[in-house]
């Protein structure tokens, strides 16, 4: 069921805690991946849902995960949003455009995230 | 037919990146038909094409479809241009869709459905950039403005998740109007006017 399946990718654990919390909280069910490799582990386990992903994380970035996925053909099926502060223009998102459907500014209202992860997860639950 | 009675002709290209999906929405609830061809031209993954369809089509009177090669345009009609093919409006009648290299990283790209119009008599020519990463859509924007004299609206920063596209398109000098969704759905009716 990806309609109600959320994954977090946020290497701050304060985030993937709070909103992890306002997601089941609305009904959602949420993974979480504390970092890249992480997230892609997942996504090989087949998960399909929306993935809210933040940008500057050690390592492999939001951008280098969303390319990772691409090169792995793990995008199909899978909503990506970024999750992040004032968003920092890089070389590297301009290859990613058409991967990435929204950008969900940190801080954040709880009502309003409820909102946009209902509305996208929306899409993955019409025929394709 | 003489000219003059001759009916006007209204042709609106909407380009979109991230965050575009819930604009889109906001600007087609309770669109009425407008008496325009509404091209559509949104990044996204290829299987989004048809949610994003269907979502639209809930919303509003017009005809929702996803943009199918060969193509005429009719008014009160809305065409998504498909992923990972190029959009071009042959003569301003005639959809054509085509592979391509990617244009500023993305295909199909704002700018070369925008570029593809030409000057008619007749007809008006709208362009309206909305939020998104990079600066697709301004070249078009300047096409249209300055070439075809037509009309363009860029989303304001209040409501763009992402300010790039539309801050290129106004850097640009071209545009018109700096706008939240509501206003513009209100601007494209009062331009176009409701098909009876």
């Amino acid at each position: 069921m990806s309609k109600n399946q959320v994954l977090i990718v946020d290497d701050e654990e304060t985030v993937r805690y709070v909103v992890k919390r306002i997601l089941e909280e609305a009904g959602f069910v949420v993974s979480v991946a504390a970092n890249g490799p992480e997230c892609l582990e997942i996504l090989r386990k087949g998960f399909k849902g929306l993935i809210l992903m933040d940008i500057i994380m050690p390592g492999m970035d939001g951008w280098d995960t969303i390319q990772a996925m691409v090169d792995e053909g793990l995008c199909e099926g899978n909503i990506v949003c970024m999750l992040t502060g004032k968003p920092v223009p890089d070389v590297k998102m301009d290859h990613l455009k058409e991967y990435v459907l929204d950008y969900i500014r940190k801080p954040f209202d709880s009502d309003k995230l409820v909102q946009i992860v209902s509305e996208y997860l929306g899409y993955l639950d019409m025929p394709q | 037919m003489p000219e003059w009675n001759i009916p006007k002709r209204t042709i609106v290209v909407i380009g979109a990146s991230a965050g575009g999906p819930r604009v889109l929405k906001t600007i087609f609830s309770g669109m009425p038909k407008l008496n325009a061809s509404i091209v559509v031209v949104q990044h996204m993954p290829k299987f989004l094409n048809e949610p994003l369809r269907e979502s639209l089509a809930s919303l509003t009177s017009m005809r929702v479809q996803l943009a199918e090669d060969a193509h005429f345009l009719k008014p009160g009609h809305v065409y998504i241009a498909p992923s990972e093919r190029h959009l071009a409006l042959l003569g301003n009648r005639k959809l054509h869709l085509y592979d391509g290299e990617k244009v500023n990283y993305v295909c199909p790209s704002v700018d070369v459905t925008m570029a593809s119009l030409t000057l008619e008599p007749g007809y008006l020519f709208i362009g309206v950039v909305l939020t998104g990463m990079g600066r697709d859509g301004a070249d078009g924007i300047v096409h249209i403005k300055k070439e075809l004299n037509g009309l363009t609206i860029a989303q304001d920063e209040k409501t763009s998740s992402i300010f790039g596209m539309p801050k290129e398109a106004i850097a640009t000098g071209c545009v018109d109007y700096v706008l939240p969704p509501e206003t513009i759905r209100e601007q494209l009716i009062q331009w176009a006017g409701v098909l009876h």
